[in-house]
């Protein structure tokens, strides 16, 4: 409870002192172990804040959305490392700049929550670093490794019936700070690339560009995976993605603002003899 | 003394049904995620649940559904039109507010068009409802005038006995007695008492919430932007909600050849009212939770006389940043005090 309280002067400091014009962070929700992103703009509003284990929502992908950084004025933002990673990937892509993010880090081991010291995003490389060094190079996942060990025609069956669910809802998408296009792909018409239908091969076109277009961007916060109202383990691809990248690039997403994205990036000593 | 259905029985019902042709539908488990689905025995039903994750909607009203095939060569053009195969079904297990949603559709539906995709379905279903003996937080139906034994929308009424060893049964239409005359000989009359309902309780005032609604004034209250600033736009809640029922024409396929397909369509996407020019009527996610929440609370009620909301609690429920209808009337219903 410490941590919380020290945010929460914190706050109150960014506030009134005219620092930051927005802080988001998060409030109790609608059940003991739920959360809700929370905007506040006044000093007064700093006791709504809670800040526990369970926050858990990356809250970056709201920098992002509705012009809220385009009048340049700083907002500050409670992240995890994952959140810090988002940032340095969006400043990095040209989505914002880092100098108007104040973040607010935390992190937590059980119901145990503790500060991150540093206030901009270039103030973690060395912890960012050291999440690196200490990436598992195989998840602990009985299910991620179940999945691994089948056949491609097992492997390809277990995820037809997953994606058979999907409704296209774009959850996923939506909660993904690294999902910012103005225009997805998906929702493109001229051409129409992508069919709309969600039926099983649209769905299963939805997830593979959802998969592709993240590959070396996602820093596997889990906001996809949680808004999926119907379940889909969205996380195993998203470790699968992260775990080739870092395995065929060496490519750790988020470790600062200036990583080429892996993607977006060629050499012209590359020993491929095409690219994608 | 009532007539009961014993759930050791349910199996021979199920068998019954199946043999005369229906289809059984009801409450399935799968995968971490649970539905309305058919089963081929009693055995795969799940009487545990508070309610399926996915409304009974989307047996009425596919996500995705073909209505029209379509070739185009040099001299001629061909279409064909596409309706759901004839398939008489019983669904076992509805909730209130899943039944309750299909009968507020309806008039949605055969308005100024009759849907034939949707009545052909309402038509050769025989909706069974379990009135519900237990609740979450999320559950409102009581707060929309409905109740866990609501009988709007089932031809059947089940009520669950208290030793849980089967359920009363009140038929309710000529349709739920056809069905159930069907598996006659598995009913028993037995004075075994029901077990209570479900406590649901009110959380927001109504009628004040659909009052301040309504005052124009309201429509550009800066309360829209304040309670949606943490949407996302997706369309978890539209599509899970047994009312929702907006879709897009989608043609696919190419010049020659293809098929016109019914998709979900949800006012929480930008793209559902942007124009060919680039202009956006409702630019900003506020503007478009806002529509959602007339919709369902003026606009609608105001054209058919029921809210479009049944009080199930998924938009609430499964919400990614834990939003929701709940939370939005219960702020109005302060405002309006
Ligand atoms: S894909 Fe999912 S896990 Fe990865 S950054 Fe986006 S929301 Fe987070
Ligand atoms: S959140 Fe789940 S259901 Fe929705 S589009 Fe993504 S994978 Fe499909
Ligand atoms: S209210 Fe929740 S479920 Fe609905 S669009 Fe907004 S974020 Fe998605
Ligand atoms: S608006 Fe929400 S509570 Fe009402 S019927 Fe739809 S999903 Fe259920
Ligand atoms: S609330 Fe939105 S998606 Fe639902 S029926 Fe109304 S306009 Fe359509």
């Amino acid at each position: 409870m410490i941590t919380q309280e020290q945010y929460r002067t914190r706050v109150k400091e960014l506030l009134s002192s005219g620092t930051v014009k927005m802080v988001i962070g998060y409030k109790p929700g609608s059940t003991p172990d739920r959360r809700r992103p929370l905007f506040i703009r006044t000093a007064e509003e700093a006791n709504r804040l809670v800040l526990d284990s369970a926050c858990i929502t990356n809250l970056s992908g709201y920098l992002v959305t509705e012009g809220l950084l385009s009048d340049e004025k700083k907002v500050a933002i409670f992240l995890r490392p994952e959140g810090i990673r988002s940032i340095n990937i969006l400043a990095a892509e040209s989505q914002l700049n880092a100098d108007q993010i104040i973040i607010l880090g935390f992190d937590s081991t059980g119901s145990v929550v503790k500060t991150l010291d540093g206030t901009h995003a270039g103030d973690f490389s060395e912890l960012l670093g050291s999440i690196k060094q200490n990436s598992p190079v195989k998840p602990s996942e009985v299910l991620f490794e179940q999945v691994e060990q089948m056949t491609p025609a097992e492997r390809f069956a277990f995820w037809q019936e997953e994606f058979s669910r999907c409704i296209k809802c774009y959850a996923c998408r939506q909660a993904c700070p690294m999902c910012y296009c103005r225009r997805c792909i998906v929702d493109s018409n001229q051409p129409q690339w992508v069919n709309t239908s969600s039926h099983t091969l649209g769905n299963f076109e939805w997830n593979i560009v959802r998969a592709f277009h993240l590959a070396g961007r996602c820093v596997e916060c889990g906001n996809c995976g949680r808004a999926c109202p119907v379940n889909i383990p969205l996380r195993l691809i998203n470790r699968r993605m992260a775990q080739e990248v870092i395995e065929a690039f060496d490519h750790f997403p988020g470790l600062n603002q200036t990583q080429e994205p892996v993607l977006a990036s060629f050499k012209k000593d590359d020993s491929e003899t095409f690219i994608l | 003394m009532t007539k009961i259905l014993f759930t050791d029985k349910l199996h021979n019902c199920v068998e019954k049904w199946q043999s005369a042709g229906l289809t059984v539908i009801g409450p399935v488990q799968k995968a971490n995620s649970s539905s309305y689905a058919t089963v081929k025995n009693a055995g795969e039903l799940d009487f545990n649940m508070v309610l399926p994750d996915r409304s009974i909607k989307e047996l009425f009203f596919p996500q995705t559904e073909p209505i029209l095939h379509y070739s185009i060569k040099k001299q001629e053009i061909n279409t064909r039109e596409s309706l759901p195969p004839n398939e008489p079904r019983i669904i076992f297990g509805a909730r209130a507010c899943d039944a309750s949603g299909l009968a507020i559709d309806d008039p949605l539906f055969g308005w100024d068009y009759k849907d034939e995709y949707w009545f052909q379905r309402r038509n050769e279903s025989v909706i069974v409802t379990i009135a519900c003996t237990k609740a979450d937080d999320f559950c409102m139906c009581t707060s929309l005038t409905l109740a866990p034994d609501s009988t709007k929308g089932s031809d059947v009424l089940l009520r669950p006995l208290e030793n849980n060893k089967g359920w009363q049964v009140e038929e309710l239409t000529e349709r739920g007695r056809e069905a159930f005359a069907k598996i006659a000989d598995f009913l028993q009359e037995s004075s075994e008492p029901a077990a209570p309902l479900a406590v649901v309780e009110e959380k927001f005032d109504l009628d004040s919430c659909v009052a301040w609604l309504k005052n124009p004034e309201n429509f550009d209250s800066k309360f829209w932007k304040e309670i949606s600033m943490r949407c996302i736009g997706c369309a978890s809640c539209t599509f899970l909600c047994p009312t929702c029922h907006c879709f897009d024409i989608q043609d696919e396929g190419d010049t020659y050849s293809g098929i016109r397909r019914k998709n979900w369509d949800s006012c929480s996407f930008s793209l559902f009212t942007m124009h060919t020019s680039g202009h956006n009527p409702r630019s900003t996610q506020s503007a478009r939770w806002r529509q959602r929440i007339m919709h369902k609370f003026n606009y609608f009620p105001g054209k058919f006389s029921v809210n479009s909301c049944s009080g199930c609690g998924r938009c609430s429920r499964q919400c990614p940043v834990d939003m929701g209808i709940t939370e939005t009337l219960q702020e109005i219903s302060k405002l309006s005090q």
